[in-house]
């Protein structure tokens, strides 16, 4: 493969692997913190690009994305602190059927209000005006805006990575990741923490559905597409594993973008992320870089 | 002693009553412009379509033309006398939603007739309910050959208003073969329809250009459906530099995949030409946004098929539906449930077999300007296909129209009776046309 064509489709995996990143992170740190399997972190997702594609309309041209992105940023937070006092607080003990179920039955919840607030036709926004263009590299042409969401994954992630290991805040979380009930000895809230916690993921979430939004058209099967990878990028990376995810994302990425480049991959991309994730649990079970339970 | 008052009062209630019940179980009315109609009862026409997922932008069109082909019927007196109630179920253009919503109608709701779903998977699925049933089932956008002539999939009641995979795939390979192009990378849906009709278009391209070269490996051709990232596919393409792309990629994912490109390239239409199946409803959704230039082949566009009946059809659609336009899929989906008003009343009767027999091997008048007849050895209508280049509409819409545009004949469309009989026959390798013997 010539340079040219590498860089085409390395591109192409970047620009996929950083809204799943951020997806994926979000569902990371949930799960790292409070041992919830959120099955409706796909639906926050949906949630901020349906908010994102009405209120950048409603704006217009002028800062129309840049509103829409503060607008979902709010409402996904509003919305992941809401589900985090409501539902799941009232889960945490339980077993993981449960929590599964509780989110799972969020999901249709969701879904069935994105339908009666935004309806049930897809949505198509386009990026702000000054990434909405496209440069030339070795004898290819690439969206300025996919550059954007790399940089943007980037940011997201070392910002998350200073949160959690150079603030208290961070600090705490990952206090309250090895002990939790010693963190609460300590006079430390934790059940407000935890609320903090999921609505940061919910935040996650509802960035990497920001971020898509100008790339792909918005619709309400978006919350499945997304789900199915995070979780599979978690497994792989290691659920709780901020650099998992990362390195999970990049792997999901490169499988579906490079899988399409030749005849022999091609029919099987897909099922290849599967496998990867098949081979991971087999050999490590926690994920790549995540800790075994104790 | 029952106090005078009390018992006038209850035998006033019972009177009321008995009013209402007469009313509801005896027949219906509805005004006509001052005057009454009067009906024997309500018969259900269903529908299972996308009014969410993939093909929303579809499933909303045909539900708005089928309650306008409703009322008009109703307002004509109905069918049989009987009023039609037109139910439309969401399936959310997925397999397993549409064969519940098909069960419940045929099933509980004693529908007397089916208009088939949007995908060509959901009527593989739901075909055999109707044939079990004996409920006809009239496909007014589903397409793919297969349905009628696949020996597992063959339904008597099934009955097809649409050009179909052969037609329309032939129908592109063949003037894109005449073209004369060289380097063709191609892109297609993974699943019935994107299969069959790309199969189509390549076989008969290769018929009328033998030396054309097909960009990319037949591994290549088909992406997941539905499609939402189009990047590698993007990056694919650049890696081939074909000189024309074809697709058959459709809604949501055809708006997808012209936003990403266009992101990627705003020369990209131009540097990689594409002909695709495409409706007016894509062309409404993009508006100055959907590129010029484009080889479209579309199944009833109005704006090409102009007539005085398909003319009034779009002012009413418009005035009914703050100013849409009606899209290829409402004008099919209107011509499918007139069809059926027509052979229902002519046959007196909604008993399946009974209309068919005023279906089959009869013409229909249709909104695209010229009757239909469906053949009896596929109950496949002869229907057109349109074939044009995207070209601004010099304001008259707020969308592209198509230029030095062919409306093609149904006739010389249409599959080959000794095809048909050969694929229905099992002697067809994969009950694929192209290996027949």
């Amino acid at each position: 493969m010539d340079p040219g064509k590498f860089l085409l489709f390395a591109v192409a995996g970047l620009s996929e692997a950083a809204f799943l990143f951020i997806v994926a992170a979000g569902l990371s740190l949930v799960f790292g913190a409070l041992r919830v399997i959120n099955m409706a972190h796909g639906s926050l997702y949906m949630v901020a690009a349906f908010v994102t594609a009405y209120v950048a309309a409603q704006a217009g041209f002028i800062g129309g994305f840049w509103t829409g992105l503060l607008a979902a940023v709010i409402v996904t937070g509003l919305v992941g602190i809401v589900i985090e006092v409501v539902v799941l607080r009232r889960v945490y003990q339980s077993e993981h059927l449960y929590q599964l179920l509780g989110t799972y039955a969020l999901t249709l919840i969701i879904a069935g209000a994105v339908r009666i607030l935004f309806g049930a036709s897809f949505r198509t926004i386009s990026p702000p005006d000054f990434l909405n263009g496209s440069v030339t590299m070795i004898g290819g042409s690439y969206s300025t805006y996919d550059f954007f969401m790399i940089g943007a994954a980037l940011a997201i992630g070392v910002g998350l990575w200073l949160m959690l290991y150079r603030t208290p805040l961070g600090r705490n979380i990952r206090a309250a990741v090895s002990d939790p009930v010693l963190l609460n000895a300590t006079g430390v809230n934790v059940s407000r923490l935890y609320t903090i916690v999921f609505m940061i993921g919910a935040i996650l979430a509802g960035l990497g559905g920001v971020l898509v939004a100008p790339s792909q058209v918005v619709s309400l099967d978006m919350d499945n597409n997304v789900l199915v990878l995070a979780f599979a990028i978690s497994v792989i990376g290691g659920l709780g594993s901020i650099v998992g995810s990362l390195v999970g994302a990049l792997v999901v990425g490169m499988i579906e973008s490079f899988g399409v480049s030749n005849r022999y991959t091609a029919h099987l991309s897909i099922a290849f992320i599967f496998i990867v994730m098949v081979i991971v649990l087999t050999i490590r079970p926690s994920g790549l870089f995540g800790r075994p339970e104790q | 002693m029952i106090p005078s008052v009390g018992r006038h009062a209850r035998w006033a209630a019972l009177a009321v009553t008995a009013l209402t019940l007469v009313a509801a179980c005896g027949g219906s009315s509805t005004s006509n412009n001052g005057g009454t109609v009067t009906f024997k009862g309500t018969k259900n026409v269903g529908i299972s379509t996308a009014l969410s997922g993939q093909s929303a932008l579809y499933g909303h069109a045909i539900q708005q033309s089928l309650k306008l082909a409703e009322d008009e019927i109703n307002k004509a007196g109905g069918v049989n006398g009987y009023k039609i109630n037109v139910e439309v179920q969401d399936d959310t253009t997925a397999v397993d939603p549409a064969v519940n919503n098909t069960k419940q109608m045929i099933l509980q709701d004693n529908v007397v007739a089916m208009i088939g779903p949007v995908t060509s998977a959901q009527c593989a699925a739901t075909s055999p309910i109707s044939k079990a049933n004996k409920v006809l089932f009239i496909a007014a956008t589903c397409n793919s050959y297969q349905l009628t002539t696949q020996p597992s999939q063959i339904n008597p009641y099934y009955i097809s208003v649409v050009p179909n995979t052969y037609m329309e795939g032939c129908a592109a390979g063949t003037d894109t073969g005449k073209k004369g192009t060289t380097n063709i990378f191609i892109v297609s849906p993974d699943y019935l329809f994107g299969r069959s009709e790309t199969n189509a278009f390549v076989s008969c391209l290769k018929k009328t250009n033998p030396s054309v070269k097909i960009a990319n490996d037949p591994s290549t051709w088909f992406v997941k459906y539905p499609h939402t990232d189009w990047s590698p596919e993007v990056a694919q393409i650049q890696a081939a530099k074909p000189t024309l792309v074809y697709s058959n990629i459709f809604a949501a994912d055809q708006i997808s995949f012209i936003n990403k490109a266009t992101q990627t390239d705003p020369q990209w239409f131009t540097k990689y030409p594409l002909v695709t199946l495409a409706s007016v409803d894509e062309l409404q959704t993009l508006k100055d946004k959907y590129p010029i230039g484009m080889r479209l082949y579309m199944r009833a566009p109005f704006f090409q098929l102009s007539n005085p009946k398909l003319d009034a059809f779009v002012s009413s659609y418009k005035a009914r539906y703050n100013g849409e336009f009606p899209s290829d899929w409402a004008v099919m989906d209107y011509d499918a449930i007139k069809m059926w008003a027509t052979a229902a009343n002519a046959a007196k009767s909604f008993d399946s077999d009974t209309v068919k027999k005023q279906i089959v091997g009869k013409s229909f008048d249709s909104l695209r300007g010229y009757k239909f007849t469906i053949r009896a050895d596929d109950q496949q209508a002869n229907v057109g296909e349109t074939i044009g280049t995207t070209a601004d509409s010099g304001g008259k819409y707020p969308f592209p129209i198509l230029k030095d545009a062919t409306n093609l004949s149904g006739n010389d469309l249409i599959m080959p009776l000794d095809l048909v009989n050969k694929l229905k026959g099992g002697q067809c390798k994969n009950d694929d046309f192209a290996n027949c013997p």
